[in-house]
């Protein structure tokens, strides 16, 4: 493309001293250069390479989580090299400080940024999909086009027919996310909803916690006792952060490792468990049975804090409520039962039956009341016969149905499941249950799983016996999430509330038929077993119905969707090439903008204004401007802007009139001439700047600065990070904190951590409590194939950077087990085919004796266009289709439809291949 | 022996191979015409062939009685791997090609063997090593030059090719035992790591130290009594240089590492053998290793036991910037 861009790129800045900004020197070197002899020209010709024109702050908005004070030094107008700030505190006085953070992707961006990769203008495509032949266009056409296109969609098939669709270049950007989030409220698209869409939505914490994500600062794993990092790789996929663990290591605390595969993580640890892929569940379920055996766990904590003591009914499994109990019309449906062991009766339970939220409410719950028991002691163990409205009613507790479903997980038994001796499960249980308090560190791999809501619920269940939930150096620490209402704040200013979010995985299941995928894939059985609670789901009202209008227009800001969607080639035809205009807005060229029709530049993380709020660190950190965009590029914000002008303009040329939408039974008049004013509030917010001012204007859990303090610092600690839990005037959810300390209840159906289901398709489904399914397999094919995080990319993106291929092998490679690539006569570096009956993808065989024989692992992220067929690992994921009836529950208390906190996850784990050498070209 | 010996001790029960500390120095020294297959800092997966492969067996350094230079073997520019652009152009834009790669061959990298362990699973075993120039007492590589372009600077034993006098005749290529020189290809001569001798100067550490987000590399003075330096290598006697028998007296040391212990065939803990067999550890870092490694878990012990350690808070570096026995200012 720009050869002059590179070349500039390449112009070093040799000779002549530039303004260096330093201040110190450092004396005693000069004092000691004994001899006048030493100087040497040739040394100022390295002093001078480090020295640079102008520095900015900066970081890499591509949710990484990272989160990396940076400094970006430019030279010549070039951003020439980054380096980090590093200056952090500690969370408290008694752990490690954040410096310096940072990771080898984010040390290479300056670089990247100039690559060939980079999309400069606007661009519409010419030849086929996906052949790479373009015409470059004006904004000014390109906008115009895509607005008509636009707005016919809309008149014909009515706003649902346009998706937009954030990723991982945008979706942390807390500026350009509201400014996308604005636009698709004004507009009423459908916004695929990528948290769960990627599999990474933990709905199993939601479950028992009525919040999906709970997380710390990471400097709490400092302050744990036992630390088990269970299925999860952080020396690869938290590099700024993984310090913490070994550095608790070196402080006494346990660091246990337990994976499959002997990780870079396992590497450091205090010991490593090597459980078959899929069985956690079952040893966190041994765990559970020998903590209680033992006697180890915490009473006053369960009383209190979870729904153990809550009274369940022996002949339905239901648990007992005032409808049973009084049998009066106004009796409450969500009002629960104690048994006091003080007095000896039964009691309602503190802080239950708080009126419901009125229906359109954004919240399911709203507890209210307190968790003390204020001299009540509620019983954990105990069998009694209640009076109900009917007659006397027989009762136990969920205690003591958690204690029996646990007692099925003897030691022996989940040793024929996971692999692992016996004793070494006992002498595990034993030290966490001691531990005081003890943390799982997980990660989102634990929700790919089909049965990954088990998973999370057997791990929670753990650290509740424990007590060690909402303890500093306790807890599930997956992530955090800043509160919804600071972020919804500029989408929805000004504007009814319309964002219309759509859960992929439903979304592709009705459109792709993915019925038909799992009948191929799975068998008849589970497919029907599937489909039949999908259209109940519907039919009860529970989710909304998608089948009704098909996108037709797909607009991609920041996603390579196409780099990661299980069923790959599959997906592709059936979902993404369906829609009849595409529209990529990216930095960078991947899978998605290679088959798009129309491509706009986006500008890179060092060449645009924004904020990112990542719970890792308790600071908030900004973007800011190093250079200008490269080529024709805009920020996220100026792109939404101009579109929406486009459209208002091209509406009022065209004389098209105002579309009637409905938006859950709410009327909406969609009215595009007006699109543009209500995008700006009425031209008040006319820059991403604007937008960010905004933000922290209205998110009271930020430095309450301008954004110029803010970007002139670069990071900034935020509000209620005194220590390493987030309370209450922190950005970010607080709920553990609020339940154990301040004794605020849960928002779930029992206002406490909920573990027990009654729901009926939860019995059905035979998954009332946390407990063990095994993951499925494809038959025929003996390998399970698992992935990850990779450590040379994020996500779906920087896959291609030169220097960090030639870091790795140079192509996409697989790690294979010695034992199966030998059967399979297989050498190390060969390609080989790995397949399964949904699809193939050929890649390098990299043979490690790290990996579980039987299993084989591919870090994530390799673009399609890196394969041969442009055929990645999607190619065997035949996931796609699979739902677990319980995620379509609603109306459940808290478990009911609930974007981004409970709705389907789409499952990426459970399935196996087979691979054989390649034997092509 | 020079006035004072600048030195980096690296913790490698702290690295993760994240290859940060390689990008930082890449960007900031090595990004010209024939600088792409350079890596002044590596990092590699141990036990493996390395950077450049199998550069343990190339000869070079000094003989045992410490008086003559072994004889060392050029190392080639194929083992090194390179950085090679990729056809975005051919692919993205013209549409002329069907795959994203590089546009060349690399045949294998610098990190080829990345995570492949050694051994069997699960007793299987491997870690990352982070390599630069040792900045020798005894460096090899100025030895062997025969136009003197090579110096030791007298105010921090900083090992440096003057770019005016070097020839281009890579006897230092050959003769130091770690192939931490390189041959330029276009300008002719030969670079390596200058220690980032330009940030020292200001008082900033190196970029590959100060640029790891593993908070494990130590940099200072072995001169300070009492920096983190002197009480890793002498007085705990932590951090061992690497291959010392090369004899190039190396300032780069490392507190070798302890992976968690192995099992037994019947899947219990076997507490006896280490992970990584000693023997193995020994070739790498000489005999010291073991009472390193003892030191280590007794420290580590006593801390599981409540009880304090010096040592540990030492590697903790509850304060990054303690890290660094020199002054670290502020980068801007
Ligand atoms: S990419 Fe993320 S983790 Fe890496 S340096 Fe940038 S912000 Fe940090
Ligand atoms: S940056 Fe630090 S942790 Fe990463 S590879 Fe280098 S030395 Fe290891
Ligand atoms: S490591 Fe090699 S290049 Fe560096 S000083 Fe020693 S001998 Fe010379």
């Amino acid at each position: 493309m720009d050869g002059s861009r590179l070349e500039t790129n390449r112009r070093r800045f040799i000779g002549g001293a530039s303004a260096a900004v330093l201040g110190l020197r450092y004396g005693t070197v000069a004092a000691q250069d004994s001899s006048p002899s030493a100087y040497r020209r040739w040394e100022d010709v390295q002093r001078n390479k480090w020295t640079w024109d102008s520095v900015a702050r900066g970081t890499h908005g591509t949710n990484c989580t990272g989160n990396c004070a940076f400094n970006v030094y430019v030279r010549n107008g070039i951003a020439w090299r980054e380096e980090q700030q590093g200056e952090y505190g500690q969370s408290e006085s008694d752990v490690p400080d954040y410096g310096p953070r940072g990771c080898q992707k984010g040390l290479r961006h300056a670089k990247y940024m100039y690559g060939k990769q980079r999309v400069l203008y606007p661009m519409k495509r010419t030849g086929g999909r996906g052949e790479g032949h373009w015409e470059r266009i004006s904004w000014d056409q390109a906008l115009n086009e895509i607005a008509d296109k636009f707005i016919d969609y809309n008149v014909e098939f009515g706003p649902r027919s346009v998706s937009t669709q954030l990723g991982t270049q945008m979706v942390l950007k807390r500026a350009s996310f509201a400014a996308l989030g604005r636009f698709a409220t004004i507009a009423g698209c459908e916004v695929p909803e990528a948290f769960a869409g990627v599999g990474d939505l933990p709905i199993g914490v939601y479950m028992t916690t009525g919040v999906p994500l709970l997380a710390d600062t990471m400097a709490a794993v400092f302050k744990s006792k036992v630390c088990l990092i269970w299925y999860c790789n952080p020396a690869v996929t938290r590099i700024p952060d993984a310090h913490f663990f070994w550095e608790a290591k070196y402080n006494g605390t346990e660091v246990i490792a337990i994976s499959p595969e002997f990780t870079p993580t396992a590497m450091h640890a205090s010991s490593w468990l090597n459980p078959k892929p899929g069985s956690d569940a079952a040893l966190a379920m041994a765990m559970a049975n020998l903590i209680i055996v033992e006697r180890q766990f915490d009473p006053a904590y369960l009383r209190e804090q979870t729904d153990m003591p809550f009274l369940v009914r022996q002949d339905n499994g239901k648990f007992l409520r005032e409808t049973d109990v009084l049998g009066t019309p106004d009796a409450r449906d969500n009002l629960f039962y104690i048994w006091d062991e003080v007095s000896g009766k039964m009691l309602e339970a503190p802080a239950t039956g708080a009126p419901k939220p009125p229906p359109g409410s954004m919240v399911p719950v709203m507890n209210t009341g307190s968790l003390k028991l204020e001299g009540i002691v509620p019983a954990l163990e105990g069998e009694w016969v209640v009076n109900g409205a009917e007659g006397p009613i027989a009762v136990s507790t969920v205690f003591m149905k958690v204690k029996a479903e646990c007692q099925k997980y003897t030691p022996e038994y989940v040793s024929e499941i996971t692999g692992l001796n016996p004793q070494v499960i006992v002498d595990l249980a034993q030290k966490f249950g001691a531990a005081d308090p003890g943390m799982i560190f997980s990660g989102y791999r634990i929700c790919k799983w089909l049965h990954g809501d088990l998973m999370q619920r057997a791990f929670l269940l753990l650290l509740s016996l424990t007590g060690s939930l909402g303890k500093p150096g306790g807890g599930l620490q997956i992530w955090n999430m800043p509160h919804e209402a600071d972020q919804f704040a500029f989408m929805f200013s000004n504007l009814p509330p319309t964002l219309r979010i759509a859960t992929m995985a439903r979304w592709d299941y009705t459109h792709a038929d993915h019925k038909k995928l799992n009948q191929q894939m799975y068998g008849n059985e589970l497919a029907e077993h599937v489909d039949e609670y999908f259209e109940k789901s519907i039919e009860n009202g529970w989710f909304p119905d998608y089948s009704d209008v098909k996108w037709k227009m797909g607009i991609y800001s920041g996603s390579n969707a196409a780099n990661w969607r299980a069923s790959g080639k599959r997906w592709r035809s059936e979902a993404f090439d369906q829609l009849e205009t595409i529209v990529v807005c990216a930095p960078d060229m991947g899978m998605t903008a290679m088959y798009a029709d129309y491509v706009l530049p986006v500008a890179h993380h060092y060449e645009r204004e924004d904020f990112m709020l990542e719970p890792r660190t308790p600071y908030v950190q900004v973007l800011d401007k190093a250079v200008e965009p490269l080529g024709e590029s805009l920020d996220d914000f100026a792109i939404y802007k101009a579109f929406a002008k486009a459209i208002s303009e091209r509406a009022k040329a065209r004389g098209i009139a105002p579309v009637e939408d409905n938006f859950m039974g709410m009327p909406v008049t969609r009215d595009f001439t007006a699109y543009y004013d209500q995008f700006t509030m009425g031209g008040e917010m006319q820059t991403n700047r604007d937008v960010i001012q905004f933000l922290i204007d209205h998110n009271h859990g930020l430095p309450q600065v301008s954004f110029e303090e803010m970007a002139a610092r670069g990071m900034m600690r935020n509000p209620g990070t005194e220590t390493v839990m987030y309370d209450t005037d922190s950005p970010y959810g607080s709920t553990l904190i609020q339940a154990v300390r301040d004794k605020v209840p849960y928002p779930t159906l029992t206002g406490r951590q909920q573990y027990y289901m009654d729901h009926d398709w939860f019995m059905e489904e035979g998954e009332t409590l946390p407990t063990y399914k095994g993951p499925l397999s494809n038959e025929g094919y003996p390998l399970r194939m698992l992935q990850g995080h990779a450590r040379h990319g994020i996500h779906s993106t920087w896959r291609d950077d030169s220097l960090l291929l030639s870091l790795q092998r140079g192509e996409p490679d697989i790690y294979v087990s010695p034992r199966d690539a030998e059967e399979r006569d297989v050498a190390d570096g060969d390609l080989i085919r790995v397949f399964n009956s949904l699809g193939e993808f050929i890649a390098m065989a990299h043979v490690s004796s790290s990996m579980q024989p039987g299993m084989t692992f591919m870090y994530h992220g390799w673009d399609p266009m890196m394969f041969r067929g442009r055929q990645n690992f999607g190619a065997v994921v035949s996931t796609a289709g699979l739902i677990k009836p319980t995620s379509l529950v609603g109306g459940y208390g808290h478990v009911t439809y609930r974007p981004l906190s409970f709705e389907p996850n789409a499952t990426f784990a459970d399935f196996t291949v087979d691979f054989a050498k390649y034997t092509g070209e | 022996m020079t006035q004072r010996q600048v030195a980096m001790v690296i913790d490698l029960n702290k690295c993760i191979g994240c290859q940060a500390c390689t990008a930082a120095c890449k960007s900031l020294w090595t990004d010209e015409p024939g600088q792409e297959y350079m890596l002044w800092n590596n990092v590699e997966t141990k036990p493996g062939p390395g950077y450049p492969r199998y550069w343990e067996e190339g000869g070079g350094g000094w003989n045992e009685a410490g008086t003559a230079l072994n004889p060392g073997v050029l190392p080639l520019k194929e083992d090194h791997g390179e950085e090679i652009p990729l056809n975005f152009d051919e692919v993205y834009f013209k549409g002329t090609q069907e795959i994203l790669k590089q546009e060349r061959e690399m045949g294998k990298g610098a990190n080829y063997d990345e995570d492949t362990s050694s051994g069997d699973y699960p007793n299987n075993y491997h870690f990352y090593l982070p390599r630069l120039c040792n900045h020798c007492t005894k460096p090899a590589c100025l030895e062997a030059c025969p136009v003197r372009a090579i110096y030791k600077r007298e105010q921090d034993g900083i090992v440096l090719v003057d770019q005016d006098k070097c020839q281009g005749f890579r006897e230092c290529n050959k003769a130091c035992p770690y192939d931490k020189v390189y041959f330029n290809y276009v300008t002719g001569k030969s670079q390596k790591c200058i220690f980032c001798f330009p940030r020292l100067e200001e008082g900033v550490a190196p970029a590959c130290a100060r640029q790891c987000p593993g908070r494990l590399r130590f940099v200072g003075f072995l001169e300070d009594k009492d920096g983190p330096i002197d009480k890793l290598v002498n007085q705990w006697k932590v951090a061992l240089p690497l291959h010392p028998e090369f004899g190039t007296e190396p300032n780069v040391y490392y507190v070798p590492p302890m992976l968690p212990p192995r099992f037994n065939a019947d899947g219990t803990f076997d507490e006896e053998e280490p992970r990584v067999p000693l023997e193995y550890l020994r070739s790498l870092f000489g005999p010291q290793v073991d009472e390193s490694l003892a030191t280590m878990m007794f420290e580590m012990e006593k801390k599981q036991e409540g009880k304090s350690s010096e040592l540990m808070d030492l590697l903790i570096a509850k304060e990054w910037k303690s890290l660094f026995g020199i002054p670290d200012v502020k980068v801007a």
